[in-house]
């Protein structure tokens, strides 16, 4: 009887075996049928991830494999983040290059010279450059390029269309832009004019577009092309996958650096666990910044794997709203910023970051004089006590609002309710989506007490981030919530970015900086690390290897990933290490 | 009524539900907070361009008559462009929905036989060991949600068991085969390619199943307990008198009748796979209209938010008209009043 029982339950029992070996084993079965694919296995299963000796034995494809957010914009006269201006400066080139110190060096432009009134600019471009396609580069493609970007106004139009004039070629090789008014960071700015081949995009336009005889100006065939003559092309492009460039062998600047990358994919995707699956499985050289810290440690303890942290100019605010009940009051705002933990944030939510004022230390024109504020509740009392609205704070609640989309902010903003508690300060933390933020800003009214907002430098100067936090004519986007209005600080920066000669404007910057540090019309929380994960046993990264010897690294976005200053060594990859074919 | 004048009058009912939704999707994707050209162009476009793109895209306009536009164009196949793709949305629609219609067939595949043998077997030993495993199996299959086994997958398959691709579609270095339905798997077995086939055939696998395990294990459940409540049927007891096997009744007589409410809700839980689909396609990178819809809703892009939308009602509506006549073929009672139009 038992016996039978035994026998039914391992006849019955064969059933399910047969059933669940075929839906678990689907995997097993497929990855055992046989390798079709020529890559994307591991190198060698049996190695574990801590062999000690490099594996790769063939000559392997020199690749950089990067994940960030997507889209990514290739057009130059589109695209302004981070990912996009990756691409861009990979992809094309410019009059001039960025320098880390912040100036900028002879590019496509070998020489040039300023008029006296500083209206007037006359660059002389390198002979022999070569676009991918084989086409020479002319001034009348720098011409076409700045009328392009100029008439679409996206992306980095806005630093031209409101300082040139004019552009004109004078010869084959010589091209002259006239200004409306001096604007002393011109060159800089110029590192986001970016040269397209004026005949392949005209080959290329749609008729019927918004630019008249310029039908869409290209706009829809360089979303995946590219006409630079930058030290990558594109290979291949997949919307929301990928970018894939590979080396312009024929590049004008040449390729002293042998060890640069073949080939760089742009992995679109920021998830956390597919990042560190790829980082794990070898897939992948670096990691997006978009990563949490705890997802960064836990990649950091792969093998081979290290962190990688700069500054790039990007500033945490809290930006207060100056027209509204109680932080019209400037001890009142004092009272706020004395009472917030800088330090526990930057330990606990941003490592790696730092303190910071208007202008962080990273940006060329910060003031080094200006201490950023730091906890003290003694003092924050001092100045509560000097409020209008001290006696009755509980009648002027502060509404803090954070991005839904960055939870690290709601983190910040109990930080802060907690601290100005122990003030009497009642604090609403609002958590709101970034279209609503956007739209809540437009209106002093409808803009709350705070905001939490990253806001970053347009163009490496402290000009560039004055202007957009706290010249009048930014109020109403939401790289202004402070509504600050003021005519004399509207005058004193519209006088420093003027002013060309360079110590000059400096100096003018830092008067700038301490007269807004005086009204403390905004809580500087910190100033932001790019942090990321890389592979230090085949990448040699220039950021990260400058960051280890103390020195400054490139302050202009996307410019730490100028891949033709990398180096790879795949030969020396240790396991886990997968293969790249293009 | 005739099978044809029933499927006739679901298809004119059809249109209406669609043109319904349509209304409802475009008022509300428009008046929810966010200037969608203020957004897509960033705070330092000048006030002109971004006025130019509300001109190009109506918003200047009273809602009635962006609506007309809008319903003009679709009739002409134009969606408008993307805000965020900066492309025509027509373009992204050829290229995403394939990728998670593929995906949503994987899944579904899955869905329907494994849902279909767990199922039988849970009601033909119910009560034993084996009903007890495939139920507490179900409890987790259902509650676990899709995103959740995509992680475990790719911590497991990805991470400490590499054997399958974790990204994408297509490995590197492999040609996509040329595009006719744009779903690779089909394409490429089509054109004899068997080599590309298998390849995307491995990176479907991951995303299929996590994507499938929710509705298969529910639908498992729905099956046992159909077929149990018809076991007793008179039916059944004439067909062991007559000495039929008891494997040809569980098969032929028993399972097929038992099939009606699985295909029902089988029916609903394929067309919710490509809303549901997107923490899947987000985690394995899979480019997908999923995935797409949710980026356009984030970036308030108008114009994709209302065609993924209405792509997504058509699928709903062809979905339930194919259950129907599923559902006719497997009862004769349904087939047969159709057919005497009663």
């Amino acid at each position: 009887m038992k016996h039978n029982r035994i026998k039914n339950i391992f006849k019955n029992g064969i059933y399910l075996f047969l059933v669940l070996c075929l839906l678990l084993g689907l995997p097993l079965i497929s990855s055992c049928a046989g390798p079709s694919q020529p890559t994307q296995t591991p190198t060698s299963p049996s190695a574990t991830p801590s062999s000690p000796s490099p594996t790769p034995t063939k000559e392997e494809v020199k690749v950089i494999r990067h994940t960030d957010s997507w889209p990514c914009y290739i057009d130059p006269a589109v695209g302004s983040d981070y990912v996009a201006s990756i691409s861009l400066c990979n992809l094309y080139d410019s009059l001039v290059f960025p320098n880390p110190d912040g100036s900028v060096k002879p590019w496509l432009a070998k020489s040039w010279t300023v008029s006296d009134d500083g209206l007037t600019y006359t660059f002389n471009l390198q002979q022999g450059v070569k676009f991918h396609n084989g086409d020479e580069l002319t001034a009348e493609d720098v011409v076409f390029s700045l009328q392009r970007i100029m008439a679409i106004g996206e992306g980095y139009g806005y630093l031209f269309t409101t300082s040139v004039k004019e552009a004109k070629a004078l010869d084959k090789y010589t091209v002259q832009f006239t200004l409306e008014k001096p604007f002393g960071p011109f060159l800089g700015v110029l590192v986001r004019l970016y040269i397209l081949n004026k005949k392949q995009v005209m080959a290329n336009i749609q008729k019927d577009g918004p630019y008249g005889e310029f039908g869409d100006y290209g706009k829809g065939w360089l979303v995946t092309h590219d006409a630079g003559s930058g030290p990558y092309m594109i290979k291949d492009m997949k919307t929301e996958e990928y970018v894939l460039m590979e080396r312009f062998d024929d590049y004008w600047a040449g390729w002293e650096n042998k060890d640069a990358p073949k080939y760089v994919k742009e992995i679109g995707t920021t998830e956390a666990i597919t990042v560190r699956t790829l980082m794990s499985r070898g897939e992948l050289e670096i990691t997006d910044q978009w990563q949490t810290s705890e997802n960064l440690d836990a990649i950091s303890k792969l093998p081979n794997t290290d962190l990688c942290s700069f500054f790039e100019g990007s500033v945490l605010n809290i930006m207060i709203n100056t027209k509204k009940a109680p932080t019209d009051d400037i001890h009142f705002r004092k009272a706020l910023a004395y009472c917030v933990d800088y330090q526990q944030i930057i330990d606990k939510v941003f490592p790696g970051s730092r303190a910071s004022t208007a202008i962080p230390a990273s940006v060329p024109g910060y003031n080094p004089n200006l201490k950023p504020y730091s906890l003290d509740l003694t003092k924050a009392e001092e100045e509560l006590k000097q409020s209008p609205y001290y006696g009755k704070l509980d009648q002027y609640p502060f509404e803090l609002h954070w991005v839904s989309e960055v939870p690290d902010e709601e983190k910040i903003a109990l930080m802060v309710q907690a601290n100005a508690a122990k003030l009497g300060i009642k604090v609403n933390v609002v958590k709101v989506p970034w279209a609503s933020v956007v739209d809540n800003l437009a209106k002093p009214e409808t803009t709350p007490n705070g905001v939490i907002i990253f806001v970053s430098a347009h163009y490496a100067e402290a000009g560039s981030l004055l202007e957009s936090r706290y010249h009048s004519r930014s109020c109403g986007t939401w790289e202004q919530g402070e509504w600050l209005q003021d005519p004399e600080i509207d005058s004193m920066i519209e006088d420093a970015i003027a002013t060309v000669n360079l110590k000059e404007r400096f100096q003018k910057y830092y008067a700038v900086q301490e007269k807004i540090f005086d009204l403390c019309p905004t809580i500087w929380v910190l100033e932001q690390a790019v942090r990321q994960a890389y592979r230090k046993d085949y990448v040699v990264f220039p950021a990260a290897e400058a960051m280890k010897q103390g020195m400054p690294v490139n302050p202009v976005m996307g410019y730490n990933f100028y891949y033709r200053d990398f180096k790879v060594f795949p030969e020396k990859a240790q396991q886990p290490y997968t293969s790249f074919q293009p | 009524m005739k099978l044809g004048s029933f499927l006739l009058r679901r298809l004119l009912l059809s249109i209406f539900v669609i043109f319904g939704l349509s209304i409802v999707i475009f008022v509300i994707a428009r008046v929810v907070p966010g200037d969608p050209a203020r957004l897509a162009l960033g705070p330092r476009a000048p006030a002109e361009v971004v006025e130019r793109l509300r001109q190009e895209m109506y918003l200047d306009k009273p809602l009635p008559v962006q609506y007309y536009y809008w319903i003009k164009g679709v009739f002409s196949g134009d969606f408008g462009r993307s805000l965020v793709t900066k492309r025509p949305v027509l373009e992204d629609i050829k290229e995403y929905l394939p990728a998670t219609m593929e995906l949503a067939i994987f899944a579904g595949i899955l869905m329907a036989i494994f849902a279909i043998l767990l199922g039988t077997l849970a009601a033909r030993f119910r009560d034993t060991w084996i009903d007890g495993l495939i139920r507490i199996m179900s409890y987790f299959g259902v509650a676990i949600p899709a995103f959740v086994v995509a992680v475990i997958f790719m911590m497991v398959f990805g991470y400490f068991w590499p054997v399958l691709p974790a990204l994408g579609r297509l490995s590197p270095g492999m040609t996509p085969p040329a595009t006719i339905t744009g779903m690779l798997t089909f394409d490429s077995l089509i054109q004899g390619n068997f080599a590309t086939f298998w390849d995307a055939f491995k990176h479907l696998i991951l995303p299929a199943v996590a994507l499938s395990l929710g509705g298969l294990f529910q639908e498992a459940r729905i099956t046992r307990s159909s077929m149990v409540d018809n076991m007793h049927k008179d039916f059944l007891a004439a067909e062991r008198g007559y000495g039929i096997p008891e494997r040809v009744i569980m098969f032929k007589y028993l399972l097929k009748p038992s099939l009606i409410p699985t295909a029902s809700v089988m029916g609903l839980d394929f067309a919710s796979l490509l809303g549901n689909a997107f923490l899947v396609e987000m985690i394995f990178n899979w480019p997908g209209i999923s995935r797409y819809g949710i980026s356009a809703m984030l970036h308030k892009d108008l114009n994709a938010i209302s065609a993924v939308i209405i792509i997504f009602g058509a699928v709903f509506v062809v979905v339930n008209i194919i259950v129907d006549i599923i559902v006719a073929f497997l009862d004769p009672r349904i087939r047969l009043s159709t057919a005497k139009g009663t």
